[in-house]
């Protein structure tokens, strides 16, 4: 059974050749082969999935010597059902959706030929077969983005994303070469053996193995996930047909975080490479959300949306809750995908008719009454920092008591602990008639997610960490010193009572601060222009051009 | 210097000694000529080496990886195809040296200079098929050519990105191989260079495929022709996929 999975890259790569080969003569109906295709990669990655379910044993089946394998493992196997699932949902768009395009046919090749390299990436045994399908997926991204050919928008922003995945296929390349000269091997299961029987081997400048490769692979991450500064390209992809951006936000993009679950294994290792990994996340998520709600263009603030997600799933990385990043990376496939795929849908219906029925759940929320007298802003203040504390700890203790021992997951509390805060907040600016409703509503809603959250991560960890101690051993190689651990946690909570205090206060009064509001128009108008990053780089990629043309005239073109 | 090395200097490019085999592509008098002198050139390069007496010299090696760097970078601004092809063909086969260097033998450097020199050949004869129609190979003039001319797009993009050492072809594996066999600082030039590959690359194709074209179309590349091509790009592929060297 679990031989099967070699099928898994094979089937998209028979339905693009046989879609090729009878697109003449089928015209329009060739989509089915496509669509076929992807219902039988989809229903073999689920029937492998429920027998992993079942605790088959894993492995490492190849095709060639050295090269050319492919894992049965959790990760791989979850990977491939995620992938098929959404790629055969983009395929079935897709048949109407293009139906009026130029390239029907090379579309659905180009489909195809994309599920089969992203199957093969999650399930690559081996380096070589890994920056193979790495590579191909950046090739085959631009030519989906660029798919109208006439329009020389899509292809400059398809440029866009082509040049900074290459960026990003360059370090996760000399990871590989690095590896190789150490371990003299390509295999992925026979490097982590070596690497767990030695760890502190070192490679040049008397540098340790485990942290020059982290960092390369943590650099490839970031590239593919659009990480801060790394980033401009995802926002401008909206140029490209809307089944492609629905495949791209929910999974090629998602890869950075897959990448660095790949190499959990080399991660248990490392000393201060997941530290910077949280830092890029943090910087990312805050920043994508930042420009996220400055865009009054929806797609692009959907993109930079995407951006944000990406952040949060790196920085649960670099805290060392890896399984986390990949439940995180599958349901932020999953609604994004759907946003995207029916996002022309519910524009078109709301242009006829919002479809909202008017009952007493809208009159509540949208047409609602200001209360006479809003409750006090301390008492309100207080509730808000603690209900969710409370939420988050009993929620945590009953799945998971051990789960406070690890930093990691602290810091993720924090998170939760400021989100839940915000929710709050919100609904004491509602000013609703009702307020107490409101908030029981949000602290019920609240309570759900976080208690789904906890479960189901605490499952994954279980699913793809089966070996006991392992994730224990991820968390404890994001962890700093205990004592700068609780420092840093005191300052923080105090940081954040304080900033909501002062939310708190501030809402109170009528006017604004007029030196604050100037700062914020300035901050509002930097954010607007993405903090120049673009220009910067515009700028630069322009003055080495000039360079380029200049040595060419010096040397008279010879 | 060993007059020897100067002569294969010649053939595996070394700045200045570079110019030559570019001059020489310019001056050939047909896209065919020109392919034949893609595939020919390096592969006089790889005899000479194996004729040479004495042991290379170190910096040889960086002298190549600083040639190959060079024209990399000169690709960028370059717009018109044939030129663009030269200097891909010369950046390419400087990395040769990496490998010379290191004592590979005769036979895997020969498939590593055919690996880059046979996807290169293709592209100048497409080239002369552009320039029949157009009156000039040159990106950014006139676009529109997947459009216009879906069957030579097609295959000009695959021997692109073919010669730019993307996977399966044999150029991948021949700059994965080079990597493998590098010291750090020069592995670190050398992913510099396949991707500055990358960045040409795009920019050529931008100028030359995408864009509305103007009526009425010229004639697409014959049937046979376009065969022809397309079983040697695969036969590449499927070189690559046998053929990695001591990668595997």
């Amino acid at each position: 059974m679990d031989r099967l999975v070699l099928l898994l890259p094979l089937l998209p790569l028979v339905s693009a050749l046989l879609t090729q080969l009878l697109g003449a003569r089928l015209q329009r109906r060739v989509s089915r082969i496509s669509v076929v295709g992807g219902a039988l990669t989809f229903l073999l990655a689920s029937l492998l999935l429920v027998s992993l379910i079942g605790d088959a044993p894993t492995a490492r089946y190849a095709v060639g010597e050295n090269w050319g394998s492919i894992l049965f493992d959790p990760l791989s196997v979850l990977m491939s059902a995620l992938i098929a699932g959404i790629s055969l949902l983009v395929r079935i768009y897709s048949v109407r959706y293009m139906v009026e395009e130029n390239g029907y046919g090379r579309f659905f090749v180009l489909l195809d030929l994309m599920s089969a390299s992203l199957i093969i990436m999650v399930a690559a045994g081996d380096l070589i077969t890994l920056l193979i399908a790495w590579h191909l997926v950046g090739v085959l991204l631009y030519f989906l983005l660029g798919h109208e050919t006439r329009s020389h928008s899509a292809y400059r922003y398809g440029f866009w994303t082509f040049i900074t995945y290459r960026f990003g296929d360059l370090p996760l390349v000399l990871a590989a070469a690095v590896l190789f000269q150490t371990f003299h091997s390509w295999s992925l299961p026979d490097i982590f053996a070596a690497l767990a029987a030695n760890p502190d081997v070192e490679t040049f400048f008397g540098l340790r193995v485990v942290e020059v490769v982290g960092g390369l692979i943590a650099l490839a991450a970031f590239a593919r996930s659009a990480q801060f500064l790394l980033h401009t390209w995802l926002p401008y992809t909206m140029e490209g047909p809307t089944p492609v951006s629905a495949l791209m936000h929910a999974g090629i993009v998602n890869a950075g975080g897959f990448l660095i679950n790949r190499f959990a294994p080399l991660y248990i290792h490392t000393d201060a490479v997941l530290h910077l990994v949280l830092l890029v996340g943090l910087v990312t998520a805050v920043i994508g959300s930042v420009l996220m709600l400055g865009q009054n263009d929806v797609k692009k603030a959907l993109g930079y949306s995407t951006m944000g997600q990406m952040g949060f799933m790196i920085m649960e990385c670099g805290v060392g809750a890896f399984s986390l990043a990949i439940f995180h990376l599958i349901a932020h496939g999953l609604f994004k995908g759907t946003l995207f795929l029916n996002a022309g849908s519910v524009i078109g219906q709301a242009r006829q008719d919002d479809g909202i029925p008017k009952d007493e759940l809208y009159r509540f929320i949208v047409e609602r009454r200001p209360t006479r007298r809003r409750q006090p802003w301390l008492t309100m203040a207080v509730l808000t920092l603690a209900i969710p504390v409370m939420v988050l700890v009993f929620s945590h203790l009953a799945v998971a008591p051990d789960l406070f021992e690890k930093q990691g997951a602290i810091i993720l509390l924090f998170f939760g602990w400021v989100t839940g805060a915000q929710l709050l907040f919100a609904t004491y600016h509602m000013e609703s008639q009702n307020p107490w409703r409101l908030v029981l509503l949000m602290v019920f809603s609240f309570t759900v997610v976080v208690i789904g959250y906890t479960l189901i991560s605490h499952a994954f960890d279980r699913f793809l960490f089966p070996e006991p101690g392992f994730a224990d051993r991820l968390y404890a190689a994001a962890g700093i010193d205990f004592d700068w651990f609780v420092v840093l946690a005191v300052l923080t909570s105090l940081v954040i009572v304080a900033g909501w205090l002062r939310a708190y206060w501030s809402s109170r009064r009528l006017h604004g601060n007029e030196v604050a509001g100037h700062w914020w128009r300035n901050f509002y108008a930097l954010s607007s222009r993405e903090f120049h990053i673009p220009d910067i780089y515009a700028g630069a990629a322009n003055l080495l051009l000039a360079l380029s043309a200049r040595i060419n005239v010096w040397l008279r073109w010879g | 210097m060993d007059p020897q090395l100067l002569l294969i200097g010649f053939f595996l490019p070394l700045f200045p000694l570079s110019i030559a085999v570019n001059v020489l592509l310019e001056r050939m008098p047909t896209p065919w000529s020109r392919a034949l002198v893609l595939l020919i050139w390096p592969q006089i390069g790889v005899f000479l080496v194996a004729e040479h007496i004495g042991e290379l010299p170190d910096w040889i090696k960086y002298w190549g990886l600083a040639t190959a760097g060079l024209y990399a970078f000169r690709m960028l601004a370059m717009r018109e195809v044939n030129h663009w092809v030269g200097f891909l063909a010369t950046s390419s086969w400087a990395l040769l040296w990496t490998p010379v260097y290191k004592g590979l033998s005769l036979a895997e450097i020969e498939v590593l200079a055919l690996g880059f020199g046979l996807p290169l050949a293709i592209m100048a004869v497409l080239a002369g098929e552009i320039a029949k129609r157009y009156g000039a190979a040159y990106t950014g003039l006139y676009g529109g050519l997947a459009v216009a001319m879906p069957r030579l797009t097609g295959l000009l993009i695959v021997s692109l990105f073919a010669a730019i050492a993307t996977p399966v072809f044999p150029a991948f594996f021949a700059v994965l191989h080079t990597l493998v066999i590098s010291q750090p600082l020069p592995a670190v030039w050398l992913v510099s260079i396949w991707g500055t590959w990358s960045w040409g690359a795009a920019r050529l194709l931008q100028g030359l495929i995408v864009g509305p074209a103007e009526l009425p179309y010229p004639e697409d590349l014959g049937i046979a022709m376009t065969w022809f091509l397309s079983l040697l790009l695969a036969g590449l592929a499927v070189l690559g996929l046998m053929y990695t060297g001591r990668l595997a």
